[in-house]
C-alpha cells in the first residue's frame, strides 16, 4: 500500500493524492492529514537552521501500527507525504529519499509548465505515469 | 489494580493533598455544588506557623481502589473527607452522624481528618461546639465555611507534618516497613525480610515516600533530596516500579520548581487564577526549606548543611528541563514493565506531555502521546473511551497538533454515539464534532468558500459534514440538519460524485419536507451561530441583466426639464473629475428608467451543474431602495444545462432608486437569498435603476387590419402596431383609432404627430388629418376607458408617366400623357369596398401591379398622466400606417376637338378604369360618368 500526496502552503490542501489500492482511501486521507501536524512541527523546528543547508527530507514522520509515514518538504514549503506499509522492509531510508527526489523533480517540471496555475490540483499525465511506475516498482 | 485514570492530572498535583467532598443523605445537587465550589476555592493555605503553602486537591468522587495506591504516590491518598449533609430535625441527627462514620470508613485507612457540615439543623445539638462537625442553618447562611476549611487544612497539615517527621527521623531505626502497591502484596509473602536486598528496598521505598510527604508539606528542596536518594537506593535493587515512582517524584518536584505557573493550563480554573499566587508561593518555599535544612533528620546522607544556601542546593538537586523529560521517559519505561501499573504509566505520559507542551517541544510530546495511545488498560467503558479520546485530543491541541487533535475529538464524538451505547449521546457527539471543525480548517460560514475554488481536504471535510448532518438529525434538530446538509451541498459541490449529488439532494429533500431551510441564523445552545447557506450554485448564475421596458412603455422626459437638469449639473462643459465620477456611476447605474406600477424584467443567465433536472421554485428578485413586488417564477433546468435565460419580473410599487441586490430561490425545499455581492464571476450591466412615478398605459386598436409590414424604424422609434390599408388613388378613408387606457393612472394629455416615411412620391394635399379636440374632450381618460380618435387618410398621388401601362392599353401607338387625377376635377364617389381578407391570388396580383405605390407614415401618440406627468415624463406610442395606393383611372388618350366656340375646345380624354369597381367620374359642370370595371369610355 502506497499513497502519496503533495500539499501546498499555506493552507496545506492536497494538490495530488494517489493511493493503491483505492478502497479505504478516506483512512489514508486521515492519516496524511494528521501527519501534516508533524510536518508543520518539523518545519517550524527547522526554521531556526539555515535554510539552504537544511535537509529537505524529513524522514519518518510517525509510525502507526500498519503504516509508515514519510515526509519531504521543498524550499517553497511544498510538502510531499508518502505512506507505506510497515511490513515493507525492503524500503530503506535511502530508497524513500530517492523516491522523494524523483517526485520533487517531477513536481518541478509541472511548475515549469506555463499553463499550470500554482495551487491547482495536479492533472498531468507525465506526473501520473511517474507516480505509477514508482508505485509499481515498490509494491 | 488501579483502574480509573485521572486524565486531568499534572505534575504539580504531586504536591497536593487529596480531599474528598461528598454529600451524605439527600442533598440537593445544586446546593452541594454551591458549597463544593466554595470549599474548593480554598485550594492554597499558608500554614500558620511556617511559611509553607499547602495545596489541596478536592474531588467529589474518588474511586476507593485508587486510594489503595496512596502509599505509592501520596497525592493519590485521600487524606481529608468533608461530608455535607442535610438534616432538618434533631431526631434525624444520630442517623446522619452514623452515615458520616460509615462514609469515613470507605477511605478510613488513609484519612488524616474529616469534617461534617450539617445544614438545616438548629437547636440544642447545633449549639454544641464540636471540631469535626459544623452546623449551619441553611445553605445561604454559612459564612464561616471557608474559615472552617482553613482550620481543617491546618489540622491536616499537623498530621502530615508529624508523619513526615516521623518517617524522616524514623529511617535510622532497624525496622522499616515495606511499602507496597496493592498488586505486590502477595509477591512478598515469605520473603526473607532480613536480607540486605530487602532492607535496601524498604529504605528506598520509604525515602521515596518521605519525598512525597515533603513535597506535599511544601518542602520542595527536601523532597528533591529524598527522591535522589530513593532513586539511588531503588536502582541498586532493581525495584523498577518504585524507581519509576521516585523518578517521577523527582520530575514533579522539578516541574513545580521550574514552572510555578503550573502545567495544567486551563485544567481547573483555580490553578490558572492562582498563577501569580503560586509564583509568590514559590518564593515562600525558601524560608520553609531553610527551616527544614536545619532539621537534622533530613541532612544525614546528602551533605547539605545549613551553610549552603538553599539556592545552590536546589540548583544541584533540581532537574534541568531537559532532564525532566529524560527522567519521565525512564520512569514511564519502568512503569511499562508492569501491566497493573497501566494507569500510572498513562498518567505519567499525560503529565509529561503537559510539561513538554510548556517547553514547546511538540515532537517529543507527540511521542509520549503516541505511547499513551497504545497503553492498554482493561476493557474501557464507552464513557471512559470518550474521556480518553477527548483528553488525547486536548493534549494534541495543546502541543499545536490541531489536525491530530481534531482526529481524536472526532473519534470521541463517534464514540458518544457508538452502537453499543444504549442511549447514544447525539448531543455530545454533535458538540464534539463541532469542535473538530477548526482542525479540519472548515468553517460553517459559506462566505469563506465563495472566493475562488475551494481548497482543502475535501474528502475529510465532507466526511465530517456528513457526520454533522447525521448527528444533528439524530439529535432531533431537523433545522440544523438541513443547514449542514445545505452547507455540504453548497460548498462541496465540486467534489461530490454524481451519485453523491443525487443522494445528498434526495436526503435534503426528505428533510426539508418536514422542515424547510430558511435564511435565518441558527443559534446553538452554546452560542455558536450558524449562518444561512444560500444555494448560489444551484443554479449557477452567470449574468444578471436589467431589461428596459418595451419601447411603447418607455418613459421619456420632457425636453425642457431635461435641459434644465443638464445645465444645473455643472457649470463646466467638460471636467475630467466629473467625467470620471460619471464613468463610475455608469458602471452601476443604468441609463433607462423603470416605471412605478409597470412590470419590469431582469434577465439572468443560469445553468444547472447537477446531473439531473433541477427544479427551482419561487425564484424572484431581491431589491432595495424601492418597494418592489417580486413576481416569483418557477423553472426547471435540464441536467447539466448550458446557459439558460431566465426572466424574473416584478413591479416597483414606489419610486426612487432601485437596486437589484440578488435573487431568492427555493431549491430542494431550501430557501436561499443569493446576494450578487457574494457571487463571484457574475456579469451585470449595473444593478441600480431609477423608478419614476406611474404613467398611464395606452393601448391602440384601429378599425384597420394589422399589417404584416413592419416599418423601418426611423430615428430609433419603434412602432408598436402596424396597420395597413389599400386605397385607390384619390380615395379618402377614415381610420378610427380606439385609445384605451389600460394602465391605472388617468390619461391626461395626448399629443399626436405624424411623420411620413418613404416619401419619394409627390403627395398632394394632406395625407393624414385629424381633429384632436374631439378626442381631447373625452380627457382625462380614466383607467379602462376608451376614447376614439379619427384620422382621415387621403391619398393623392401622381400616377402619370406610367408608360408601359398606357402602351399596353393603347393600340394606336400615339403616345399619351396621362394626367394626374386630382380631386378638384374628380372625386371617387364610391369608395372601394375593402377586399378583405385578401386572398393570395389577389394579393399576388396586386404585387404584380408595378403601378401600386405605397405610402408609409407613423402616427406618434405622446401621452402622459398621473404622477409621472407631474414629474415631466411622457410615453410615446407609435402607430405605423401602411397605405397601398392603386391608381383608379387612367386617361389613355388625350385629343382635342374644336368646339362650337373658337374660344373653347373640347378636350377628349379616354378614361380607363383600372379598378374592378364601378366608378363615377365627375368633372366640373359636367354630368357624372359611370365607368364600369375595366371599362374604357370616352
Amino acid at each position: 500500500v502506497l499513497l502519496r500526496v503533495i500539499c501546498s502552503p499555506p493552507q496545506n490542501y492536497p494538490l495530488y493524492i494517489r493511493s493503491i489500492p483505492t478502497e479505504n482511501e478516506l483512512k489514508f486521507h486521515y492519516t496524511v492529514h494528521t501527519s501534516l501536524d508533524v510536518v508543520d512541527e518539523k518545519i517550524s523546528a527547522m526554521g531556526k537552521a539555515l535554510v539552504d543547508q537544511r535537509e529537505l527530507y524529513l524522514g519518518l514522520l510517525y509510525p502507526t501500527e500498519d503504516y509508515k509515514v514519510y515526509g519531504y518538504v521543498t524550499n517553497s514549503k511544498v510538502k510531499f507525504v508518502m505512506v507505506v506499509d510497515s511490513s515493507n522492509t525492503a524500503l530503506r531510508d535511502n530508497e524513500i529519499r530517492s523516491m522523494f527526489r524523483k517526485l520533487h523533480n517531477s513536481y518541478t517540471d509541472i511548475m515549469c509548465n506555463p499553463f499550470y496555475n500554482p495551487g491547482d490540483r495536479i492533472q498531468s499525465r507525465a506526473f501520473d505515469n511517474m507516480v505509477n511506475s514508482m508505485m509499481v516498482q515498490v509494491c | 489494580k488501579m483502574s480509573v485514570p485521572d486524565y486531568m492530572q499534572c505534575a504539580e498535583d504531586h504536591q497536593t493533598l487529596l480531599v474528598v467532598v461528598q454529600p451524605i443523605g439527600i442533598v440537593p445537587e445544586e446546593s452541594f455544588f454551591r458549597i463544593y465550589k466554595r470549599i474548593s476555592a480554598v485550594s492554597q493555605v499558608n500554614v500558620r506557623d511556617s511559611q509553607r503553602v499547602l495545596y489541596i486537591r478536592y474531588r467529589h468522587h474518588y474511586p476507593p481502589e485508587n486510594n489503595e495506591w496512596g502509599d505509592f504516590q501520596t497525592h493519590r491518598k485521600v487524606v481529608g473527607l468533608i461530608t455535607i449533609t442535610d438534616c432538618a430535625s434533631a431526631k434525624d441527627w444520630p442517623q446522619t452522624f452514623e452515615k458520616f462514620h460509615l462514609q469515613k470508613e470507605i477511605y478510613g485507612s488513609t484519612l488524616y481528618d474529616s469534617r461534617l457540615f450539617v445544614f438545616g439543623l438548629q437547636g440544642e445539638i447545633a449549639e454544641q461546639p464540636r471540631t469535626d462537625v459544623a452546623f449551619y442553618p441553611s445553605y445561604e447562611e454559612c459564612e464561616t465555611v471557608e474559615k472552617r476549611i482553613e482550620d481543617f487544612i491546618e489540622s491536616l497539615f499537623i498530621v502530615l507534618e508529624s508523619k513526615r517527621l516521623d518517617r524522616a527521623t524514623d529511617k535510622s531505626g532497624d525496622k522499616i516497613p515495606l511499602l507496597c502497591v496493592p498488586f505486590e502484596k502477595k509477591d512478598f509473602v515469605g520473603l526473607d525480610t532480613d536480607s540486605r536486598h530487602y532492607k535496601k528496598r524498604c529504605q528506598g521505598r520509604m525515602r521515596k515516600h518521605v519525598g512525597d510527604l515533603c513535597l506535599q508539606a511544601g518542602m520542595l528542596q527536601d523532597s528533591l533530596v529524598h527522591y535522589h536518594m530513593a532513586v539511588e537506593l531503588l536502582r541498586s535493587v532493581n525495584d523498577f516500579l518504585w524507581l519509576g515512582a521516585a523518578l517521577e517524584g523527582l520530575c514533579s518536584a522539578s516541574v513545580i520548581y521550574h514552572y510555578p505557573g503550573g502545567t495544567g493550563g486551563k485544567v481547573g480554573s483555580r490553578r490558572a487564577q492562582g498563577g501569580s499566587l503560586s509564583a509568590e508561593a514559590g518564593n515562600r518555599h525558601r524560608p520553609g526549606a531553610q527551616e527544614v535544612l536545619i532539621d537534622p533528620g533530613a541532612l544525614t546522607s546528602n551533605g547539605i548543611n545549613a551553610d549552603t544556601s538553599a539556592e545552590i542546593g536546589r540548583a544541584k538537586n533540581c532537574l534541568s528541563p531537559e532532564d525532566i523529560i529524560d527522567k519521565y521517559k525512564e520512569a514511564i519505561s519502568y512503569y511499562g514493565k508492569y501491566k497493573n501499573a497501566g494507569v500510572i504509566e498513562l498518567e505519567a505520559c499525560v503529565k509529561a506531555v503537559r510539561v513538554l507542551a510548556i517547553q514547546k517541544r511538540s515532537m517529543e510530546a507527540s511521542e509520549f502521546l503516541q505511547n499513551a495511545v497504545y497503553i492498554n488498560l482493561r476493557q474501557l467503558s464507552e464513557e471512559e473511551k470518550i474521556q480518553r479520546y477527548s483528553i488525547l485530543s486536548e493534549l494534541y491541541e495543546r502541543i499545536g497538533f490541531h489536525r491530530k487533535s481534531a482526529f481524536f475529538k472526532r473519534i470521541a464524538a463517534m464514540q458518544c454515539a457508538a452502537p453499543s451505547i444504549p442511549e447514544p449521546g447525539w448531543r455530545a457527539c454533535y458538540k464534539l464534532l463541532l469542535e473538530t471543525l477548526p482542525g479540519y480548517s472548515l468553517s460553517l460560514d459559506p462566505k469563506d468558500f465563495s472566493k475562488g475554488t475551494h481548497r482543502g481536504w475535501a474528502a475529510v471535510q465532507m466526511r465530517l459534514l456528513h457526520e454533522l448532518v447525521y448527528a444533528s438529525r439524530r439529535m432531533g434538530n431537523p433545522a440544523l440538519c438541513v443547514r449542514h446538509l445545505s452547507f455540504l451541498l453548497q460548498t462541496m459541490l465540486d467534489f461530490l460524485s454524481d451519485q453523491e449529488k443525487k443522494d445528498v439532494t434526495q436526503s435534503l429533500e426528505s428533510y426539508t419536507a418536514k422542515c424547510p431551510g430558511t435564511m435565518e441564523f441558527i443559534t446553538l445552545p452554546d452560542g455558536l451561530k450558524l449562518p444561512p447557506v444560500p444555494f448560489t450554485k444551484l443554479p449557477i448564475v452567470r449574468s444578471v441583466k436589467l431589461l428596459n421596458l418595451p419601447t411603447s412603455l418607455r418613459p421619456h422626459k420632457m425636453k425642457s426639464l431635461l435641459g434644465q437638469n443638464v445645465s444645473t449639473k455643472s457649470p463646466f462643459i467638460y471636467s475630467p473629475i466629473i467625467a470620471h465620477s460619471r464613468g463610475e456611476e455608469r458602471s452601476k447605474k443604468i441609463d433607462f428608467q423603470w416605471v412605478q406600477g409597470d412590470v419590469c424584467e431582469v434577465q439572468l443567465m443560469v445553468y444547472n451543474p447537477m446531473p439531473f433536472e433541477l427544479r427551482v421554485e419561487n425564484m424572484g428578485l431581491l431589491t432595495a431602495g424601492v418597494e418592489f413586488e417580486s413576481l416569483p417564477a418557477a423553472l426547471s433546468l435540464p441536467a447539466e444545462s448550458g446557459l439558460y435565460p431566465v426572466t424574473l419580473v416584478g413591479v416597483p410599487q414606489t419610486t426612487g432608486q432601485i437596486t437589484v441586490n440578488g435573487y431568492h430561490t427555493s431549491v430542494f425545499g431550501v430557501f436561499s437569498d443569493c446576494l450578487l455581492d457574494n457571487l463571484p464571476g457574475v456579469k451585470t450591466n449595473g444593478c441600480t435603476v431609477e423608478v419614476i412615478p406611474a404613467l398611464p398605459r395606452l393601448q391602440i386598436s384601429t378599425s384597420l387590419p394589422r399589417s404584416a409590414h413592419t416599418l423601418q424604424p426611423s430615428s430609433g422609434d419603434e412602432i408598436s402596431t402596424n396597420v395597413s390599408v389599400q386605397l385607390y388613388n384619390g380615395e379618402t378613408q377614415q381610420l378610427v383609432i380606439k385609445l384605451e387606457n389600460i394602465g391605472t393612472e388617468p390619461l391626461e394629455t395626448l399629443e399626436v404627430t405624424s411623420k411620413i416615411v418613404n416619401t419619394k412620391e409627390k403627395l398632394y394635399g394632406d395625407f393624414l388629418s385629424w381633429k384632436l379636440e374631439d378626442t381631447l374632450s373625452q380627457f382625462p381618460l380614466k383607467p379602462g376607458k376608451i376614447a376614439t380618435f379619427i384620422v382621415n387618410i387621403k391619398v393623392k398621388l401622381d400616377f402619370s408617366c406610367q408608360e408601359n401601362l398606357l402602351q399596353d392599353l393603347s393600340d394606336d401607338g400615339i403616345s399619351v400623357t396621362g394626367l394626374p387625377l386630382s380631386s378638384p376635377f374628380r372625386q371617387v364617389v364610391k369608395p372601394r369596398v375593402e377586399t378583405k381578407p385578401i386572398n393570395p391570388q389577389e394579393s399576388s396580383k396586386v404585387g404584380d401591379f408595378s403601378h401600386v405605390k405605397t405610402l408609409e407614415a407613423i402616427l406618434n401618440f405622446k401621452y402622459s398622466g398621473g404622477p409621472g406627468h407631474i414629474e415631466g415624463y411622457y410615453r410615446n406610442l407609435s402607430l405605423g400606417l401602411h397605405v397601398e395606393v392603386e391608381p383608379s383611372v387612367f386617361f389613355t388618350r388625350v385629343s382635342t376637338l374644336p368646339a362650337t366656340s373658337t374660344r373653347q375646345c373640347h378636350l377628349l380624354l379616354d378614361v380607363f378604369n383600372s379598378t374592378e369597381h364601378e366608378l363615377t367620374i365627375s368633372a366640373r359642370n359636367n354630368e357624372d360618368l359611370i365607368l364600369h370595371a375595366g371599362e374604357c369610355q370616352r
